[in-house]
Formats: structure tokens, C-alpha cells, sequence
């Protein structure tokens, strides 16, 4: 589903962001991505959703080259790729309907359908009372099951999230790590970027750790696993 | 299951949608209508703020252009005066007239035609000199000359076009004397195309300085909200899905601004039209002054929604990723 061949990203000519690298992520897979702060873990998230590309290297997601992609082609893969961001980026001045249903009316969905599948989504997220809210007048973690909520309303192929738990208290994790794994058990490939320890380890997923812009370490499933039963 | 049965390609690329409502070209109109709308309720003050810029800068051009279409129509009016006065010293007889009025009329330029005779030409000088009437104790009409005055077509009342006209008219046999006020025709054109030259240059710096305010007004408006387009090409929307309710806003803005704009500029010239007199000495019925012309009205509001339209269209470019 995904797969990075080499490659190399600079923001400025002498410090890379990323260098060498190379991932393959199956469909269907569920993957962490670890490493401490400034590792590279958001810019290899942005390179999968054509936010960034790489100075060199391949880039293929779902078939499909990025770094080949024209401008007009990206909004077309990008219909398939749910993105969670550290920052939410709800727009605030619309309600929490408004903000999931935007990813549908991008898609030329019709109005009745809209409201079904939107209402569908928040009923999952558990937050379907607050449909007519004001973003800004939600606590964190409901603001995060908002966001979550726009990048799964159109089940996508792959959902990439950053960060999904920055702030959260445990139970609100608790709910987050569900959510992704019910969408993973739904066939989406899930990319979650985060340091939380304890996320990971309750995870029990394949976990590729970053430093300093390099992959140094990956660990599989079944070895993840025996790693928390010890 | 028949395992020889072949199995569908994948679809890639394509999302498969569960409804096509609002399909075809007037659904997808109406959709960003809607959505333009929506925009312009949720972002009131900023709409707000953008149309009243859009108004108040309309407002001085069309301000500028009142004033300097009724200075042209006062400007107009002079210019019936440039006239070119053909003298005989002796009266014409009827068919000697109308000879004259025809070789005169066959000339390029001429709008008008008239025969001045003795008589006439006495009562006109009685009637300069009134109040001095004993002055003309004695005079008879024979000692003044008749003519023809010629009145002259907007584009033949320039200084070249008029010495052309009195040269041709020179060619007609019998005319001999011509006069034009040479002097008053050539002062009166350079002050018109003095004033022509100043209107330009300052309806020029009015409309560039009004560009550069609207633009960077919606430019400020898009920038503001430069997160909802940024969400919006996340989530995969084409850049004509971002652009178009934007653009029609745009639209709207400059619409309702240059409105808004000429209804003031109405308001304006009525008050002035009624509260005038009381501080100027100035006779509204006798000034000849009137409101803009359909076609300048209609030009207005045409140039408003283009500058609300391109204004957002330049701004996107810059704000757009996809």
C-alpha cells in the first residue's frame, strides 16, 4: 500500500529531514512510528499525503508514484488518505457537522446522504449530541474525535495521524487506539505517527522508530508483542 | 464459487459516491452558490469590512466620474460657440441664399446653417446695446454686413478641423471675408484637452489606487481564512472546488460594494441638488447638472463584480497548494 525507496528530504540545503529511507507498508497493516522530537515523524507523514516530496527517492502510495504526480492528480489520491493532524486543523468558525461533512461534499456526495453518513460517524466517535457545536467550544479530546472523524467519514484506504493523542487523558487514548483499530479491522491501513509510550505498547503493532531523519529501528508484530509479555 | 471466474481489477484512483444529487452543471452552480453564501454568513464582519472598502472606494470614482462628466456636458455646451461667421457687404437675394447654403451645407462638419440679414443683424446689435440705445440714433441696417453663421460638429470644432472647414469654405466662389475667433477656438481647445489630460491622469491614479486597495483587502479576507483552504485540499478538493465558492463570493462583494456605492452617489447628488442653493449661489434647475448615464451606472457594477472577482482569483493563486 505504501512504500519509500531511498528517500532523501532537505528543508535547507545542509540539514536533511530525512535520509535514506525505505519503509513498505502492507494493506490492511497497522504501524507506529516513534522517535523523539524532530525525528522526521511528521515529515514522513506529510510525504505520504503530497503535502512534501522528497528531493530524491520514490514515494508510492496506492499504486501510485507521488513525486510523478501532477497537481491535478493529488486531490484524487488524497480522496483515499484520512489524515489526523497534531493540530486538529478544524475550521472554528463552523460546527462539528460542518467540519466532518466537508470531506463528503469534496467527494460531490448528495445532501441526504451527507447527513447520514456524517450523523453515522459522530454516532461512532461518540459525539453525535455535539453535531451543531462550535469546534472551538469542545474540549480536547472531542475535538480530536472531530478530526478523527473527517479523516474515517469516507472510509479511506489509509489514515495517517499525527500525534492523535498529544494532549489526551488515558480514557480519551483508550477510545483513540479503539477507534483506529476498528478502522483497521474495517481494511484500512493505518500510519500513526506518536511517542506515547504507553499508546505503542498497548498497540501491539508494527513499530518503525526514527531518529535524527533515519529509520534505526523496526519491530515487527508478533515481536512487538513478545516485548510487552515480558 | 466458480474459481475460473475472473476477478474484477481493483479500482485505484476512483471513489465511488452513493448519490449524484446535485449533478449537472446548474447542481453544481447551485452548490457553490450555496456554499458562497453559507461563507459570506459565517464571515460577516470580514465580508463586512471588504464591502464597505469595495463601496467607499467605488464611491470616489464614480464621484470623480459625476463631476467629470458633467464638467465634459458644461464643456459641450461651450463649445456651441465655436462658430465660423461668413460676411457679405450686401444683401442676398433668396436664390443667391440658398445657392450659398448649399455649397456651404456640402462641406464635411457643418451641423447647422443660418442667414444673418441686415435687419437682423441690427436688432441684435440693439439688443447688446441696450440701455445705450441712443448710440444707434440714425444708424440704418444697410451699413452692416449680412452672413452666414455656421455651427460646426462635435469632432470639427478642434483648432486643426476649424482652420480646415475655413480654408475649404474660402474655396466657394463669392465668400471672401471669414472669421472664426481664431484665438478664443484655440485657447478653448487647450483648456479641454488640458482638462481631458488631468482627468485621465487622475481617474488613472484613482482606479490603480482603488485596485490596489480592494485587491489587498480581499487578499487580507482570503488570508484570514487560508485555513479552510488548506483543510480543504487535504481532504482532496480540486482547486476549482476551493476557488469557485470564493470566486462567486468575490463576485457578490464587489456587486453589493459597487451598489452600494452608486445608491450613495445618488444620495450625494440629491442632497447636493437640494441643499445647494443655501450655501453656494447656485440654481439647481439652471445648472444643467445631471446623474450619471445608464451605460456609466451599468459600467460601475460591472467593474465592481470584476474587481471582487479577479481581486479573489489573483489572492487564491497565492494561497492554494493543490
Amino acid at each position: 500500500m505504501i512504500q519509500l525507496h531511498n528517500v532523501f528530504l532537505a528543508y535547507q540545503q545542509d540539514a536533511s529531514a530525512l535520509h535514506n529511507i525505505n519503509l513498505k507498508i502492507g494493506k490492511g497493516e497497522f504501524i507506529f512510528l516513534t522517535g523523539p522530537s524532530g525525528a522526521g515523524k511528521t515529515t514522513l507523514l506529510r510525504l505520504l499525503y503530497g503535502a512534501l516530496t522528497p528531493n530524491r527517492g520514490q514515494v508510492l502510495v496506492d499504486g501510485q508514484n507521488i513525486t510523478r504526480m501532477t497537481r491535478s492528480q493529488l486531490p484524487l489520491l488524497r480522496r483515499s488518505i484520512g489524515v489526523v493532524f497534531q493540530d486538529f486543523k478544524l475550521l472554528h468558525n463552523r460546527t462539528v457537522f460542518e467540519n466532518v461533512a466537508i470531506t463528503l461534499e469534496v467527494l460531490g456526495w448528495g445532501r441526504v446522504d451527507i447527513g447520514k453518513k456524517t450523523m453515522h460517524i459522530l454516532k461512532q466517535m461518540g459525539i453525535e449530541s455535539k453535531h451543531n457545536s462550535i469546534t472551538q467550544c469542545l474540549s480536547g479530546g472531542e475535538q480530536q474525535r472531530v478530526a478523527l472523524a473527517r479523516a474515517l467519514v469516507n472510509d479511506p484506504k489509509i489514515l495517517l495521524a499525527d500525534e492523535p493523542t498529544g494532549n489526551l487523558d488515558d480514557a480519551n487514548k483508550n477510545q483513540i487506539l479503539t477507534i483506529f483499530k476498528e478502522a483497521n479491522i474495517r481494511g484500512t491501513t493505518v500510519v500513526v505517527a506518536t511517542h506515547d509510550r504507553r499508546l505503542i505498547d498497548q498497540g501491539h503493532k508494527r513499530l518503525v522508530t526514527l531518529s535524527k531523519g533515519e529509520i534505526v529501528e523496526q519491530v515487527e508484530k508478533e515481536a512487538a508483542r513478545d516485548d510487552q509479555n515480558i | 464459487m466458480n474459481k475460473w471466474k475472473k476477478k474484477p481489477p481493483e479500482t485505484i484512483r476512483t471513489f465511488r459516491r452513493p448519490s449524484l444529487a446535485g449533478d449537472g452543471f446548474g447542481g453544481r452552480a447551485g452548490f457553490y452558490l450555496t456554499r458562497a453564501i453559507t461563507n459570506i454568513r459565517q464571515n460577516v464582519f470580514v465580508n463586512v469590512v471588504t464591502v464597505g472598502t469595495i463601496t467607499l472606494a467605488l464611491l470616489i470614482v464614480s464621484l470623480f466620474l459625476l463631476v467629470f462628466v458633467n464638467l465634459e456636458s458644461a464643456t459641450e455646451n461651450w463649445s456651441e460657440r465655436v462658430q465660423v461667421t461668413v460676411y457679405f457687404d450686401k444683401e442676398l437675394t433668396g436664390q443667391e441664399q440658398s445657392a450659398f447654403r448649399q455649397k456651404i451645407t456640402e462641406l464635411s462638419g457643418v451641423s447647422r446653417v443660418s442667414y444673418v440679414s441686415r435687419d437682423e443683424a441690427l436688432k441684435r446689435f440693439r439688443g447688446r446695446l441696450r440701455g445705450q440705445e441712443t448710440l444707434l440714433e440714425g444708424v440704418s441696417s444697410e451699413i452692416l454686413p449680412t452672413s452666414f453663421e455656421i455651427a460646426l460638429k462635435r469632432s470639427y470644432r478642434d483648432t486643426v478641423s476649424v482652420e480646415e472647414f475655413v480654408t475649404k469654405l474660402k474655396r466657394i466662389s463669392g465668400i471672401t471675408e471669414v472669421q472664426y475667433g481664431e484665438e478664443w477656438v484655440r485657447r478653448f481647445n487647450s483648456f479641454l484637452n488640458f482638462m481631458r489630460l488631468l482627468g485621465a491622469l487622475l481617474g488613472g491614479f484613482l482606479v490603480i489606487a482603488v485596485i490596489f486597495i480592494v485587491s489587498n483587502t480581499i487578499k487580507l479576507t482570503i488570508y484570514s481564512r487560508r485555513d479552510e483552504l488548506e483543510v480543504m485540499s487535504l481532504v482532496g478538493a480540486t482547486r476549482f472546488f476551493i476557488s469557485a465558492p470564493f470566486l462567486l463570493e468575490g463576485l457578490i462583494q464587489g456587486l453589493a460594494g459597487s451598489t452600494l456605492s452608486l445608491a450613495l452617489l445618488y444620495g450625494l447628488y440629491e442632497g447636493f441638488l437640494q441643499n445647494a442653493g443655501s450655501f453656494i449661489t447656485f440654481n439647481p434647475a439652471a445648472s444643467g447638472l445631471s446623474f450619471l448615464p445608464v451605460e456609466h451606472l451599468l459600467t460601475l457594477l460591472l467593474a465592481g463584480a470584476l474587481l471582487g472577482f479577479i481581486g479573489s482569483l489573483t489572492s487564491l493563486k497565492r494561497f492554494i497548494t493543490v
